[in-house]
């Protein structure tokens, strides 16, 4: 008998629980560990932002499924992980701390055979001082509690409008090096969209504010996309939108302040400057939870395990962006000092950026952080359980499956507007997520074709479709399997 | 110079009739890069 502790449910997570809960005989065990007693489908928290879509829509509770399939539920976080065991267990575990009403401060050793890390990224808001949800006229889309205050602050501002106030709305990031700038696109066309069918788009000024040295970076280094006919690169894309849309642009902005409706930010020119609001979504930075692990002496052994993520099977030897290869990416998501131990999704350490970095005059670090959006995490979840699947059942250490983001395709449906006649998609594939600029040198490191973008009614669709499909496959429905991650 | 995106362009991407075309067309292309092959690049060093 194995026992597969799986931490998050997530999209990492609960992909991972549910293949493996779907392949491994019931002698095994499947635990899932997670605070949040719902699995949430978190693109669709952009709908919640604009008040589109309530939060019941795009989550369901997990006890329930998780009983009737025969996975245990924890509600709990994890704090510290004891890949070794300590003195008087003699089984790696990790401590847990229930979060549920009825257990609410109890702890637990919970040991595994195999451990998948699924945890995802702490939404860092203290990196920049005032970025509070829903303080300071800040608010966050990253969860459905965040995007539900998100809209009603957007709502009240969008009554004020209709009495004659005039408005400034400022989304993008909030740090110098968020990344998940996709996110924060879509809800800026969202909400540029919603104010038009509210008949007050005339009363609204509208500014992106990022990051990004280039628009339509995004974390990746930009793209080069086919679109239709021509070839484009994504921050011509990115700046027809914004032109057609009447949406300003600051870029190249490092916020490392808020203030009751004024962001501080930095330049990469070394200026410090600041941008009045009246309303703000404003992505923070994700870091690592801050575990904490300790060897069989009890001694720690944190940097072991963890740098910030944790630590897989990457280079992460430091070199320049110039030495940067799609090699130093992981491929199996596997600790390399305890084989038994994984983290898909966001939840492992990158081994560097993507995009160029850029340090502005004063020395301070204003680029994006590698994203790693659902595709990648639902697909590296899979094959992280595929592996342990093969594993427990061959009694040999399998390794066989692997899914290297320079070796993966992801697609970004960014929702630029809802509705079934109205709505409006921009659909954006890439191949590979991470560029491999030695095999595709003159293209931008990836292959045109299976890079490409295209605007439309029919891309508000294909995501409201994902949508739905996506939550059918999370509740396990029939064949829920044959839907791709 | 920034491209601009033309009437001609906005009546494409708004017509539901295309774009129900395009939604089967996208749903297909998207499934094939995401759901086609992953694996390893080290093997290629
Ligand atoms: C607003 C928004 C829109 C997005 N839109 C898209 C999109 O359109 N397409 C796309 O591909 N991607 C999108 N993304 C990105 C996508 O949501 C993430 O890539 C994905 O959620 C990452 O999955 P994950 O499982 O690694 O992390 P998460 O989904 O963040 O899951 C982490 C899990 O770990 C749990 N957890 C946290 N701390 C602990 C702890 N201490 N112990 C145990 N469990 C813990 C959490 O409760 C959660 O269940 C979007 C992201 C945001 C914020």
């Amino acid at each position: 008998m194995s026992k597969v502790v799986v931490l998050g449910a997530g999209i990492s997570g609960h992909v991972a629980a549910s293949h493996l809960r779907r392949k491994l005989s019931k002698k095994h065990e499947v635990i899932v560990v997670s605070p949040n007693s719902n699995y949430q489908w978190i693109p669709s928290n952009i709908w919640v932002g604009i008040g589109r879509m309530k939060p019941k829509d795009i989550l369901f509770p997990l006890t329930p499924l998780y009983k009737k399939k025969g996975i245990i539920f924890k509600q709990a976080k994890v704090q510290t992980f004891y890949p070794e065991g300590d003195l008087e267990l003699n089984k790696p575990y990790v401590i847990v701390e229930y979060v549920d009403k009825e257990n609410k401060g109890k702890k637990e050793k919970v040991t595994y055979d195999y451990l998948i890390n699924g945890t995802g990224p702490k939404l860092n808001f203290e990196a920049t001082e005032g970025l509070i949800p829903g303080k300071n006229k800040t608010y966050s889309v990253c969860n459905y509690t965040h995007a539900y205050h998100a809209w009603e602050g957007l709502s009240k501002l969008i009554q004020e409008m209709k009495q004659g106030k005039k408005a400034k709305i400022l989304i993008g990031t909030g740090h110098a090096k968020s990344t998940c700038q996709g996110a924060a696109f879509e809800y800026i066309l969202n909400v540029e969209q919603e104010l038009r069918q509210h008949k007050v788009r005339d009363m609204a000024e509208i500014t992106w504010i990022s990051n990004e040295y280039k628009l339509g970076d995004f974390g990746m280094d930009g793209m080069l996309l086919s679109y239709g006919s021509m070839t484009l690169k994504s921050k011509e894309m990115v700046e027809m939108i914004f032109e057609d849309r009447g949406i300003k642009w600051i870029i190249g902005a490092g916020v490392n302040k808020i203030e009751d409706g004024i962001a501080y930010y930095e330049t990469l020119e070394g200026e410090y400057k600041s941008e009045t609001y009246d309303f703000a979504m404003l992505i923070p930075a994700f870091s690592g939870h801050g575990f904490k692990a300790f060897n069989k002496n009890s001694e720690d052994i944190t940097d072991k395990i963890f740098k910030g993520f944790m630590i897989v099977d990457a280079d992460y030897t430091p070199k320049p962006y110039e030495e940067w290869s799609v090699q130093d990416w992981p491929e199996t998501y596997q600790n390399p000092s305890y084989p038994n131990i994984f983290a898909p999704g966001i939840a492992f350490a990158p081994p560097h950026a993507i995009s160029k970095p850029r340090v502005s005059k004063n020395g301070t670090t204003i680029s994006p952080s590698p994203p790693r959006t659902g595709m990648p995490s639902g697909i590296t979840a899979k094959l992280v359980s595929d592996n342990i699947i093969d594993t427990i059942k061959s009694g040999n250490s399998s390794l066989k499956h692997k899914g290297s983001m320079g070796d993966m395709g992801a697609a970004c449906i960014a929702s630029a507007g809802y509705g079934m006649i109205k709505g409006s998609g921009i659909s954006i594939t890439t191949f590979p997520i991470v560029p491999d600029y030695n095999k595709y040198p003159n293209t931008h490191g990836r292959k045109l074709g299976k890079t490409f973008g295209e605007i439309g009614l029919a891309g508000h669709w294909l995501k409201l479709a994902l949508h739905f499909t996506f939550l059918y496959k999370a509740k396990m429905k029939p064949f829920w399997w044959l839907i791709p991650e | 110079m920034t491209q601009r995106i033309t009437k001609y362009q906005r009546f494409i991407m708004m017509n539901p009739i295309i774009q129900f075309f395009k939604f089967i067309y996208l749903s297909l292309k998207v499934l094939i890069i995401v759901a086609g092959r992953h694996g390893g690049t080290r093997k290629l060093k």
